[in-house]
């Protein structure tokens, strides 16, 4: 028996030890030709996620096949930006990166930083279409560490899509006019949490809705949503960029004004007190639900058909309006600050390896192409679009398979790799359309535009500056939680106190290295 | 010059072979669990190494740098490593102090049904818990939770109370964790003391009833005693992961207004480790994890055996 216990243990070991050492035979290059293709593995962000990949009988891949030599095999990643970044990071941990991948940037600085991702100076002369169609000096250097381009950054999220709205029809009921001060801002919201705009005898409603969406670079707790409010204060942002008070925001006098704001709202009923615990979903069905009047929201969520059609139901008399930047006690107004939004899909280093970058070039400048554009942005023409007179590519009486329609938006799932948010994809996109219940005419095109034109702060370069510590966020985020909920008070003393060892623990480090990216990078204004 | 074969180890030896060959179907059985636990769980012992060193995706393995114990210094000079540990421990041990007797009563009281169909009923709704996901769970609380309009402070207003966070706020987040792994996890951890409870020989109920003993008494003198073993089975098996406390359920509840009292280990090692590309770090974490529930399950199969005669192994 202890013979038989020795040999297994001895054959685990044995097959541990093969198992980590065991490498991948080195594969034979090939041609790049329709019969002996070059693979190319693609992990994608999807434009659909709960749609459905992409199915087999897509012409595409005849095309890459037969003349490009280009065998894609495609992997949708997660739709949730940390589930992304877990599938990314553990396969960088197994040096098992795919040919070519959407990835974050803080995600990609520590792959750049294990050497498993290749370098791609050289790529964009090799791509001359879709260079002059996505990548400028700003994208590239998104997507640059020590002055060395790792990935290919086109353009994502369009900037300053998220605005102001607040309800007409509850100011109408209670007789009051778009507030445009803080002053005004505040007696709005009591106005809508006590004085029942809504007509309904309930005490249902409250002024401010939100939830708290942060991250470690644009948006710091307690986040965007509430950036109309801390634009008063001149604190929106994480990170502040004009001299001399560059660093972060939360080192400003103002950002204490700003909380006793908050605190006071909150403390005061004026805020949806369900804010703290809502996540994206809970606060959208909440305000379909006509809970509070006044929100922070992007474009597309709130005008786009099938986003509005629940609150047109629900409210058919209800309306809301886009409003500027309320002005704080000290002049500041600002709707939020923005940065350019980027999608950056790197090349791994086993891949230039085998040799294929040339091929990924290739691959890319292909969608960019008219043919590539369009097939991966609509589908077939005739199939799944029809171009109207404009040269927009539109639904028409395509059904099901029109790129609009369960059969046909699985052909799309690639279009975010072509997009760069041009006029004709933003009108194709962002249809004018008619409310089923109320009968008025929405675009959420119109709202962008209208969003756009409101005061903006330019946080440009924020998604570039370096990101704390695990232990150094969970302070920051905590402390400032703490304070709004009351288990710490909020005096001058303490919040003394919370910036000293934020200080120490680590926020000092992550300022100082804040500021000298930023004047490294130029980005620092008037200096 | 070759050595005389004992009698009596070759008898051994040809008894086992013919009581492998006797229970073959049970063994081949059990072969593929075996081989489960070969390549998931021991194979990859083999990586493990890299909680002593400063893992290189490119180098592998073998090839990345020696650094001794500087990735165990880093989880145990944490700012928060004293507030990791005790979030960790409160939740494992909350949830074994109350799941644990939740889901023994519950057997009980399942086992001691008399009408069938009302146990049939009573056993599917305790499960059907265990099935949903923390996601779904979530928007369960929160509908019941919410400070704005929560079922609970729906109640709580009606008798002129104030709402409270439950989510968010320090003193009520632990319990709203403890009791709602209760709620999830009571119905399908109630099975395995309901087998044990089936084991029990009928003839002692019978000859207690004649005696005239009452439910209650039998439950005490009878039932208890005879599935204590189990219970001691699970309570050692669930000491060995103590330090593990739930990490989806936590990593849905938690926000950072209740992070001094939600952060746990695997919530911290899932940030600092994971996002940040530490698996060193994550593994060192997993390895001294590992270590301490071995220790602890040792350490508790020891006193069961000092004070009650029943132990694992």
């Amino acid at each position: 028996m202890k013979k038989a216990l020795s040999l297994l243990m001895a054959m685990l070991i044995t097959a541990s030890i093969f198992a980590a050492g065991a490498k991948e035979p080195a594969a034979a290059q090939a041609a790049g030709t329709p019969e002996d293709p070059v693979t190319i593995d693609l992990w994608f962000g999807a434009a659909i996620t709960e749609a459905g990949m992409i199915p087999e009988d897509w012409i595409g891949y005849d095309i890459l096949r037969n003349e490009h030599g280009i065998d894609l095999k495609l992997t949708m990643l997660p739709s949730s930006e940390s589930d992304q970044d877990m599938k990314i990071q553990a396969a960088g941990a197994g040096n098992a990166l795919p040919d070519l991948f959407m990835v974050r940037r803080p995600v990609l600085e520590n792959l750049v930083n294990q050497g498993l991702v290749a370098q791609v100076d050289d790529c964009f002369e090799k791509m001359p279409v879709r260079t002059a169609q996505q990548y400028d000096a700003d994208s590239i250097r998104n997507s640059s560490f020590d002055g060395h381009a790792y990935g290919f950054a086109s353009p994502g999220a369009i900037a300053k899509n998220e605005g102001l709205l607040i309800r007409k029809d509850w100011l109408d009921n209670l007789g009051l006019a778009v507030p445009t001060t803080l002053d005004e801002l505040t007696e709005v919201l009591r106005a809508f949490t006590f004085d029942d705009p809504n007509g309904n005898g309930i005490d249902d409603t409250y002024g401010y809705g939100a939830f708290v969406e942060t991250d470690a670079s644009l948006k710091g707790y307690p986040g965007s949503r509430l950036w109309p409010i801390m634009g008063a204060f001149g604190v929106e942002g994480l990170w502040c960029f004009d001299a001399p008070n560059q660093g972060l925001s939360i080192f400003k006098p103002e950002f204490y004004d700003f909380m006793v704001y908050l605190k006071g709202i909150c403390d005061e009923g004026l805020i949806d007190p369900n804010w703290l615990s809502y996540k994206k979903d809970d606060f959208r069905a909440a305000w379909k639900q006509g809970r509070f009047g006044v929100m922070y929201e992007q474009n597309a969520a709130y005008a786009s058909e099938s986003n509005y059609a629940p609150f047109d139901m629900n409210f058919p008399d209800g309306e809301w309006i886009i409003i500027d930047a309320i002005t704080g006690p000290d002049g500041h107004a600002a709707i939020g600050a923005y940065d350019m939004n980027y999608r950056i899909y790197a090349v791994s280093q086993k891949a230039a390896d085998a040799g294929k970058l040339d091929k990924i070039c290739e691959l890319l400048e292909w969608m960019s192409s008219d043919e590539g554009y369009y097939l991966l942005g609509w589908g077939q023409e005739g199939v799944n679009f029809v171009f109207d007179e404009n040269g927009t590519p539109v639904a028409g009486d395509l059904g099901d398979n029109a790129f609009t329609g369960s059969k046909g938006q699985v052909y799309t799932q690639l279009r975010n790799m072509v997009f760069y948010n041009s006029d004709v994809e933003l009108a194709s996109r962002y249809p004018t359309y008619t409310t089923a219940v109320s009968g008025k005419e929405m675009s959420a095109l119109a709202a962008l535009r209208q969003m756009q034109g409101m005061k903006w702060t330019s946080g440009v370069g924020s998604g570039t500056l370096p990101t704390p510590s695990a232990d150094v966020q969970r302070y920051y985020d905590q402390s400032l939680a703490e304070f709004l909920s009351g288990s710490r008070a909020l005096t001058p003393e303490n919040w003394q106190a919370f910036l000293d060892q934020f200080k120490a623990i680590g926020g000092a480090d992550w300022n100082a290295e804040g500021i000298a990216a930023m004047e490294a990078a130029g980005l620092v204004r008037g200096e | 010059m070759g050595k005389a074969k004992d009698p009596a180890a070759v008898m051994k030896k040809s008894k086992l072979r013919r009581e492998i060959k006797r229970h073959r179907s049970i063994y081949i059985l059990a072969l593929f669990p075996l081989i489960y636990y070969i390549i998931f769980k021991y194979v990859p012992i083999w990586n493990a190494q890299i909680a002593f060193k400063d893992f290189r995706a490119i180098a592998g393995v073998s090839g990345s740098e020696w650094i001794g114990l500087e990735n165990f210094r880093e989880f145990f000079n944490s700012f928060y490593f004293w507030s990791l540990i005790r979030n960790t421990v409160m939740y494992s041990v909350g949830k074994i102090l109350i799941s644990l007797p939740l889901s023994i009563l519950l057997a009980i009281a399942i086992y001691e049904c008399t009408r069938p169909i009302l146990r049939k009923v009573v056993q599917t709704l305790a499960y059907l818990p265990h099935f949903l996901s923390w996601v779904i769970m979530y928007g369960i609380l929160l509908t019941l939770l919410a400070p704005g309009d929560g079922v609970f402070n729906d109640i709580v207003k009606l008798f002129g109370g104030h709402p409270i966070d439950f989510l968010s706020n320090t003193s009520t987040f632990p319990w709203v964790v403890l009791i709602s792994d209760a709620w999830k996890e009571m119905g399908w951890s109630a099975i395995i003391f309901i087998a044990a409870l089936m084991g029990i020989d009928v003839s002692l109920f019978e000859a207690a009833v004649v005696e005239g003993a009452t439910s209650w008494q039998r439950v005490r003198y009878i039932t208890l005693p005879s599935i204590m073993p189990v219970i001691v089975t699970v309570l050692i098996l669930k000491l060995g992961t103590i330090l593990d406390a739930g990490f989806n359920q936590i990593f849905m509840l938690y926000s950072p207004q209740v992070y001094s009292v939600g952060d746990i280990i695997d919530t911290w090692v899932y940030r600092q480790g994971l996002l940040d590309f530490k698996f060193s770090l994550a593994t060192a974490v997993g390895l001294f994890k590992g270590v301490f529930g071995m220790i602890l399950v040792i350490f508790a199969n020891w006193l069961s055996g000092r004070l009650s005669d029943s132990s694992l192994f």
